[in-house]
């Protein structure tokens, strides 16, 4: 149990933190190694120029005008930025459904959620190379099921308008992990609220508007977060679907750069242009944004998350 | 301090010793040899990004060296990469546990220098064996003067085109003998009209597409007589009116002649991300023309050896015109840090030298850059010898500090004019100015 925060430790406290030291001491080596050194050197190659090899040159904030003046920077911004704000929502929406699902009461629940939820333990590369296969424009079945209630082919990875989407719809199979979480929320509500409320003649949909909903909403704010910190740094899918040599999308990332994430930008300009400040630069960028985000989305909620009932 | 504490610091110890002891790695003069190789000997490590069938051909050659070192134990390692992506090398050579020996793409070869990724030759007295190269690919090799690579392969592209296809079209194709010379772009095109099939109003069959596979901005730059670099002011010049005279043809207008959605989803259905070699749309007669290079030969004969198929000349833009090419290629690099850079080079001379040459060019039907090779015609049977004899007069990209990062630049103009989003004028006018402004600082470059 960790006991509340205390300035004067007694005597079997100061015992008990030495005798726990050790054991925490190579995650504290790790982390001030391995994480805190990595994230405030960065800062500092932010503003060097530095190919990653050789002594890095100091540029003042050359770097940041750099980003400032590149319109890939923005280009890339703007994917992202697009990416996460369709692919939080419609991830929310979707793991809430699946969570209901998986709250049914029905004897072979159990089959279900493992079914539900397999998607998201395969390897998301994995993923990406089959939705190659399903999306082709011409012989996927995505396109060939679209057809059959009249809708025009869709060239899904190789129009600008549908490459995000694409992704979108991708990242959806990943949905298993978060509607496992609300899940464990759903069935945290207390059964009585249900049982008064359809006492007084509270329907299915009027108890889910009015109790579940309200009652979950600490985690869809945890999920909106977590989903939003995880969608700015969105980089695997692109990174497979711009692959191979034949093609005009070679070399580009995805048709007119419109897979050119924000991360895969970065990674292009430390590894391919041994441009490490210019990287360093645009991480720093980004952890300023997701952290202007995840405030937002914090003050946001103030006016819709309750955390009265847990 | 209670006794507990004390083993607790023990164990603590004890674990950080062995994340340290497995974080070390093992010292590559303790190995053993592999199997195969010659006892006594000390390991060296060579990765390449290739894939089959060209990676096959280099674990030949590395088992042939295996065989007859006395000293040196080459262990061949498939790594992921590309022409211009090499975050697993240069990660492992900033952590310590880099190779000894890497592939790297001849064009990158003084932007790797230049960041100083790689080990300069020049003590191992690489020097010397300037002459035995052909005088581009070693030009490639170095950077201000000094050597950083050994040369690989070379390679040169042509039009190869599809008789069974064409012929059922009804197009003549006496026309296409190379002994004829060049045929014109717009031949070429009234060859390919011929072939474009639609089912369902899409595209099953096409007859060209000018910038699939080696179609790049380099190669139909280079067919117009353009010009990417300016060695005497040290800017490249991808506005050339000649290179947006080849965009406006070969990538805008030609997209706009066959519908710029039409073909895209074209080459999304028959030639999506990441394909395997042999559902290339050219091998499966999904296309009457591709420009590609001489590799394909080799494929063509692993993969589809009774095609009918035939190779003449990159189409030039008027009657007359000088036929044009470009070769690249690939080479051989120390990265620095290398544990064991003397066996390492040792595995270079071999295989960058006649030996290793040999083989890969009798395997893959890439071509040499070693001089007595390219003369060898037992090397070169039935059409290599035309790519060959293209050779002398093949264009090569400027070994330029930021190649990788134009090349971007020259695809993402490639990319609008295809999709017809951008002037390409205006497109390369913008991809000289962002890679002049990279490529300032290492100015001048000689």
């Amino acid at each position: 149990m960790i006991a509340a925060p205390r300035f004067h430790l007694s005597k079997a406290d100061r015992r008990n933190l030495r005798t726990a030291a050790p054991f925490i001491l190579p995650w504290v080596i790790g982390f001030f190694a391995f994480t805190l050194y990595p994230i405030g050197y960065s800062l500092y190659l932010s503003f060097n120029s530095y190919s990653g090899f050789g002594d890095a040159t100091p540029v003042g904030l050359a770097n940041y005008q750099h980003l400032v003046s590149d319109p890939l920077f923005w280009k890339s911004l703007y994917n992202t930025l697009y990416y996460t704000g369709l692919a939080v929502p419609i991830g929310l929406v979707i793991a809430i459904v699946l969570a209901l699902m998986m709250n049914q009461r029905v004897r072979e629940v159990a089959i279900y959620r493992a079914a539900v939820y397999l998607p998201s333990i395969l390897p998301l590369f994995a993923l990406t190379f089959i939705f190659i296969v399903l999306l082709n424009p011409r012989f996927g079945i995505v396109n060939y099921l679209l057809t059959l209630v009249g809708v025009p082919t869709i060239n899904w990875l190789g129009d600008p308008r549908w490459t995000k989407i694409s992704i979108v719809l991708l990242a959806q199979l990943g949905a298993g992990g978060p509607a496992l979480i609300f899940l464990a929320a759903l069935r945290a509500v207390p059964s009585e609220l249900y049982e008064s409320a359809s006492i007084d003649g509270a329907g299915p949909l009027r108890r889910f508007r009015h109790i579940t909903i309200p009652l979950i909403t600490p985690v869809i704010l945890y999920d909106l977060i977590y989903g939003t910190i995880l969608g700015v740094q969105i980089f695997t899918p692109a990174y497979i679907l711009v692959g191979g040599t034949s093609g005009s999308a070679a070399y580009t990332a995805g048709p007119d750069n419109s897979l050119l994430f924000y991360v895969f930008y970065l990674y292009k300009n430390a590894f391919q242009y041994s441009d490490m400040g210019v990287a360093s630069a645009m991480a720093w960028v980004l952890f300023v944004i997701s952290v202007l985000l995840a405030l937002a989305i914090m003050r946001w909620s103030r006016y819709w998350v309750h955390y009265e009932v847990s | 301090m209670s006794l507990l504490g004390r083993r607790g610091w023990k164990a603590s110890l004890l674990f950080v010793s062995v994340v340290l002891a497995a974080c070390g790695g093992s010292s590559t003069s303790s190995a053993p040899p592999l199997a195969g190789c010659n006892s006594g000997t000390t390991q060296a490590t060579f990765w390449t990004s290739h894939t089959p069938p060209d990676s096959v051909s280099l674990q030949h050659i590395t088992d042939a060296f295996n065989t007859q070192s006395k000293t040196t134990c080459v262990k061949m390692v498939q790594v992921p990469g590309s022409e211009t992506d090499i975050a697993k090398l240069t990660t492992a050579v900033r952590s310590g546990t880099g190779p000894d020996v890497y592939m790297l793409d001849r064009f990158t070869v003084a932007e790797r220098a230049a960041a100083g990724v790689l080990t300069d030759l020049s003590s191992f007295g690489a020097s010397s064996l300037a002459s035995n190269y052909v005088s581009f690919a070693w030009a490639e090799a170095n950077f201000k003067g000094k050597p950083y690579a050994l040369p690989f392969d070379t390679d040169t592209r042509a039009l190869y085109y599809r008789k069974d296809l064409l012929q059922a079209a009804g197009v003549d194709i006496s026309a296409l003998d190379p002994s004829k010379g060049p045929p014109t772009i717009d031949m070429i095109r009234t060859m390919a009209n011929k072939v474009n099939h639609k089912t369902n109003g899409a595209y099953d069959v096409i007859g060209f597409i000018p910038w699939i596979n080696q179609g790049w901005h380099y190669t139909w730059g280079f067919v117009y007589g353009g010009s990417f670099f300016d060695a005497s002011s040290c800017k490249v010049t991808p506005n050339d009116p000649k290179i947006v005279q080849a965009y406006t043809d070969m990538f805008q207008n030609w997209s706009k002649a066959l519908g710029v959605d039409a073909v895209q989803t074209f080459i999304s259905s028959y030639a999506p991300p990441n394909q395997p070699t042999q559902q290339d749309p050219f091998l499966t007669g999904h296309l009457g023309f591709v420009v590609t290079g001489d590799w394909v030969l080799g494929q063509i004969a692993t993969y589809v050896p009774n095609l009918n198929y035939g190779v003449t000349y990159i189409p030039v833009p008027h009657a007359g015109d000088q036929p044009a090419t470009w070769a690249g290629g690939w080479s051989m690099v120390i990265p620095k840090g290398a544990k064991n850079a003397s066996g390492g080079y040792e595995f270079m001379k071999y295989i960058a030298g006649e030996p290793g040459q040999r083989v890969y060019t009798k395997e893959t039907q890439h071509t040499p850059t070693i001089k007595s090779l390219q003369s060898d015609s037992t090397l070169f049977p039935g059409g290599h010898q035309f790519f060959i004899n293209q050779l002398p007069a093949a264009h090569s990209r400027p070994p330029l500090p930021v190649g990788a990062f134009y090349w971007d630049q020259l695809s993402t103009a490639q990319d609008a004019a295809v999709r017809n989003t951008a002037d390409p004028a205006t497109a390369l006018a913008a991809a000289a100015s962002a890679t002049n402004a990279k490529l300032q600082p290492f100015c001048p470059l000689s």
